[in-house]
């Protein structure tokens, strides 16, 4: 390659791109009434407002245990609930174990689920069960499928076929096929993106506890609704706290399944 | 006794991947399928195991005890019941052999029995110890004994290949399929397999298909050999290298080199 090949030639292709990028931002901004003004004072109100959260309500610490606790544990109770039924729904939306037509209807709904966002389903069971960890619960379960299930239907999709051939030439039923060939082929991937899905949760349960699944996350909303900042930045640090554990335990688990 | 009566095979384009196949093979024999690449040996033997539909054909085979079993009758192919209950006496060796990567050794021999055994029994993975115990024998024939747990994506070329012989063992079938079992090996390893299939063929017949005219006129009984999907050659496996350029080199086009190459054999 010479040098003259290597020059504004190249890239001109992308310059309609370029002038349409700048535009839809420059426009995106005036309708949604940006303003450097506002910012500024955004920004200083903020600021003010910082120091209120300084220093942290150390003595709210021990209230706060209980309901970082309600988070962990609707947690640790609707990823695997969640991970349960995505096996059903991955073998269902896998191309080499379930008929077209299984398969077309559980990818849709793992579509429709992934498209979904959790405080969407949330709102839908707070309205079915009322509000509580229950819900919670339930939500963060249903929102876990759609993910697990995807990657889960994706990974059966991978398996050489000539080794489920194997297994099905000596005789075997395609549910044998599946428990002794396809299972222990995808579980231990399974088991670490529950883990993964776990940390996401932990952080989902947070927002949903805002809106009404309880734990920590009401802790904070409740705080900061009555002005008590500096209540609210313990509230903030149990829940960093609680996201820097999870975190440490799954990259653990991890590197013990995988 | 195998009976493979008028196998044909054509695709919905037209072309032919198995044109007319009629072999038997009988109690104690070593049968070498030969061929180039594409000829056709890999889907004889799945149309056996009746792992692929075919056009025409049908397929019988049967023990001392006589019982008749078939993958594919003269209407087509069978299935459920009937298909489980044939394929669980053909011992299939695959090609690159196939074994379920992340289970332990001993467990991938155990799949052998799944055809044999209630399936809930399976499901819970309650296999008795004397299944256990006879499948440890299988691995202990096969000489990977030491290696019962290890995970088998761990091992090498040669001792996943005898895992495969030893799951075929532990199935006891009523004859073995082993398509291209040596191919992958280095000369020393393959020359074990070989050592290793030889005594099996004597207590129930094994059909494979092999890329190595030395070993298989060494080592197996008779040659059937392929060419784009038709058979060219059934004979004694000492073959001569004209014939074996014939099997090779695409001149079998020409029916009279079948005839030349099928009198050769009779001579
Ligand atoms: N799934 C398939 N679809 C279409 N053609 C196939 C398929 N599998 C194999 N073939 C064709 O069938 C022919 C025989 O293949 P194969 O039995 O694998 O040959 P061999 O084992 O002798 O090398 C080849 O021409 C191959 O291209
Ligand atoms: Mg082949």
């Amino acid at each position: 390659m010479t040098w003259s090949e290597f020059s504004f030639e190249r890239y001109r292709r992308y310059l309609p791109a370029a002038a349409i990028f700048i535009v839809a931002v420059a426009a995106s901004a005036y309708l949604s009434e940006v303003s450097l003004t506002d910012l500024r004072r955004g920004i200083l109100k903020g600021l003010s407002l910082l120091t209120l959260f300084f220093p942290p309500d150390w003595s709210a610490c021990k209230d706060m245990l209980q309901p970082a606790l309600v988070t962990l544990v609707i947690c640790l109770v609707a990823t695997p609930i969640g991970a349960a039924f995505s096996i059903v729904f991955g073998l269902a939306a896998a191309r080499n174990i379930a008929p077209e037509w299984l398969r077309l209807t559980a990818r849709t709904v793992i579509a429709v689920e992934r498209g979904l966002p959790e405080i969407v389903i949330l709102l839908v069971l707070v309205a079915a069960f009322g509000l509580g960890p229950f819900a919670g619960v339930m939500a963060l379960a249903i929102g876990s499928i759609g993910m697990l299930g995807k990657l889960l239907a994706d990974a059966i999709e991978e398996i050489d076929p000539r080794v489920l051939d194997a297994v099905a030439a000596v005789g075997a039923t395609p549910w044998q096929v599946i428990r002794h060939a396809v299972l222990p082929e995808v579980l231990p991937a399974l088991v670490a993106n529950s883990i993964f899905r776990f940390e996401v949760n932990v952080r989902a349960s947070v927002l949903l506890g805002a809106v009404g699944a309880g734990g920590i996350g009401y802790e904070l909303d409740a705080a900061i609704n009555q002005l008590e900042y500096s209540r609210a930045t313990m509230a903030v640090l149990m829940i960093l706290l609680l996201v820097f554990l999870s975190e440490r335990a799954s990259d653990w688990v991890r590197s013990k399944v995988l | 006794m195998l009976e493979v009566k008028g196998l044909s095979k054509r695709l919905p384009t037209g072309k032919t991947i198995l044109n007319d196949i009629s072999f038997r093979v009988d109690k104690g024999e070593f049968v070498a399928l030969l061929g180039a690449s594409g000829a056709g040996k890999s889907m004889t033997m799945r149309a056996i195991a009746g792992l692929t539909s075919v056009t025409a054909g049908e397929v019988v085979f049967s023990g001392e005890s006589g019982k008749c079993y078939t993958t594919i009758t003269a209407s087509g192919k069978t299935s459920g019941k009937d298909l489980r209950r044939a394929r669980r006496n053909i011992g299939v060796i695959f090609q690159g052999s196939n074994l379920v990567k992340r289970l332990p050794v001993l467990d991938n021999v155990m799949i052998g029995r799944l055809g044999r055994i209630h399936p809930l029994r399976s499901w819970l993975y309650g296999f008795t110890d004397q299944e256990a115990s006879e499948a440890m024998a299988a691995l202990e024939r096969v000489g990977m004994a030491g290696f019962a747990s290890r995970r088998t994506g761990s091992l090498s070329g040669g001792e996943v290949q005898r895992v495969a012989i030893a799951r075929a063992i532990f199935q006891r079938p009523l004859l073995y399929l082993a398509d291209e079992p040596v191919s992958s090996l280095d000369p020393k390893n393959a020359e074990a397999i070989m050592q290793l299939m030889q005594p099996l063929a004597r207590e129930h017949p094994i059909l494979g298909a092999f890329h190595q005219p030395g070993m298989v006129m060494h080592y197996c009984t008779r040659v059937i050999a392929l060419h784009k999907g038709s058979i060219i050659y059934n004979g004694a496996p000492n073959l001569s290298a004209k014939q074996l350029d014939e099997i090779y080199c695409g001149q079998a086009d020409r029916p009279e080199a079948t005839q030349e190459l099928t009198a050769a054999a009779e001579s």
